[in-house]
């Protein structure tokens, strides 16, 4: 286990420097423009793929076929890369999170309640998407869990639009906020444990 | 102990079936798996690792189901597949340090003796290597954790001649501990004939024969003679015959040919081309 997250980590090294770049610019804009929260929200949602490319650069390589020659099992293969999508949302997590704050005090706007129920879309954001991809990834290939993955991408789209009428014509769609935010955690954390669950059942199933 | 014991094993694809092969490979030994393309090679070595789920019969490797003590085994065991199957933006540096982590058993002066010996660069990427350097690669990472079974599936294609006959070399004395064994798969039929103990001829998923390479070679033979004396030998001595407007050759059982007639030595390849064309 321990030499398939060292294997992932320089993979990211090599693969996901140019993320850096670009979490830094999105984060520096949602500095300056904060009425957009789409440069806030971006670089987590960036960072959810990054387990995703480097399972494609696997399978490109045909690392998983040589996997089954070392000493893991397909569990810890599987794991590796969820802790890796873990790993890497919970640092942007953080990083988005003392952002928001620091950019709150700036402009002398502190809300914690805001704050909290920004963080609870960030960990949406952060484990929806690769909760939702990775067991058609590790059932049928990256192709097909692309394809997924913009399907998910446009239903979001497509709920947000949806939601926002909803918001202009007045009708009533939002839950307290002491309910909804943990609501909103348990769920896509309980999802993604779940995804993981069948991941690991779709992968041993799989013929390399 | 047997190093690896096969036995009925099945697998049906769409199109192919390998049908109940039947293969042991005793310890010390070195089998070699000769087949066409689309024999049934690279099925049989990755339903030994467990790749793809076989649909009858069983596989133990080192004493051990190949399925029930995957893990452990694995550690024992040393694999090089036709493509090498390492993430391109490793270094060799970097490989060491993976395995490091992944082999228990894994000999990090040995691994840089080797990377050594094949004068492979420490911190080039995979992705810059030849495909030769790539197989090398793999081989180092194959001999560093203490394997007492060698799984190489074309691991000796792509190499030059003579880094070929090196490793070669290698395989072999590998295989001077009594409790290392070798199975390899290769197109390269005169490596095998020069490494092997034991041949394994595949055919359109079926096994025709598995046998003892020094008694193959003692076992048949070439004649060349005109069609007429040919003809004079019995269907049970003769596997194949071509005939030309310039004489006629065969493939014979040794034993049964009479003695005054002369009988060259015939090569694993043309043993296996003539088989194959006959059946």
């Amino acid at each position: 286990m321990k030499g398939l997250l060292l294997k992932d980590w320089y993979m990211m090294k090599s693969y996901c420097r140019s993320y850096l770049l670009i979490v830094t610019a999105f984060l520096a804009v949602s500095f300056m423009d904060d009425s957009n929260l789409f440069f806030a929200f971006y670089p987590c949602i960036l960072c959810s793929m990054i387990p995703i490319t480097l399972h494609s650069y696997d399978e490109r390589s045909h690392w998983l076929q040589y996997s089954a020659s070392l000493p893991c099992s397909r569990a810890q293969i599987v794991s590796a890369k969820y802790l890796i999508g873990l790993a890497t949302s919970l640092v942007m997590f953080i990083v988005t999170g003392i952002a928001q704050v620091v950019r709150m005090r700036v402009s002398d706007a502190m809300e914690p309640g805001e704050l909290i129920a920004l963080m609870a879309v960030l960990l949406l954001l952060a484990l929806l998407m690769p909760a939702i991809t990775f067991p058609v990834i590790f059932k049928w290939g990256v192709e097909k869990g692309r394809i997924v993955y913009y399907v998910v991408i446009g239903v979001i789209c497509a709920g947000g639009v949806i939601i926002a009428q909803l918001v202009d014509t007045d009708v009533e769609v939002s839950l307290p906020a002491g309910i909804a935010v943990p609501a909103i955690c348990a769920a896509v954390v309980g999802l993604y444990a779940f995804s993981w669950y069948l991941s690991i059942v779709f992968f041993k199933n799989r013929e390399l | 102990m047997n190093a690896l014991e096969i036995k009925n094993l099945t697998k049906r694809y769409p199109g192919f079936t390998l049908d109940n092969l039947n293969l042991i490979l005793p310890s010390g030994c070195i089998m070699g798996l000769v087949g066409e393309n689309g024999a049934g090679k690279s099925t049989t070595i990755k339903l030994i690792l467990n790749m793809i789920r076989k649909d009858g019969g069983s596989i133990t490797i080192l004493g051990q189901d190949s399925q029930e003590g995957a893990i452990l085994t694995k550690e024992d065991v040393g694999v090089v597949l036709d493509e090498v199957g390492l993430p391109e933006c490793l270094t060799v540096r970097q490989v060491g340090k993976i395995m490091a982590n992944t082999f228990k058993q894994w000999d990090s002066a040995e691994y840089e003796r080797l990377a050594g010996r094949f004068s492979l660069p420490w911190d080039k990427a995979f992705k810059d290597f030849s495909r030769g350097m790539k197989m090398k690669l793999g081989i180092a990472v194959a001999m560093s954790h203490g394997a007492r079974l060698l799984i190489l599936d074309e691991a000796t294609s792509g190499l030059d001649p003579v880094v070929r006959d090196e490793v070669v070399d290698m395989f072999s004395e590998f295989t001077r501990d009594e409790g290392h064994s070798i199975l390899i798969s290769s197109h390269i039929v005169s490596d095998l004939e020069k490494l092997c103990d034991y041949i394994a001829f595949l055919h359109k998923g079926k096994l025709m024969l598995c046998e003892e390479k020094d008694r193959l070679l003692d076992e048949y033979g070439m004649v060349h003679a005109p069609a007429e004396r040919l003809n004079e030998l019995s269907e049970d001595a003769v596997l194949y015959k071509k005939e030309s407007r310039y004489g006629a050759e065969a493939l014979v059982l040794r034993s049964q040919v009479p003695k005054d007639m002369p009988i060259s030595p015939v090569s694993i390849e043309e043993l296996f081309i003539l088989m194959v064309k006959e059946a």
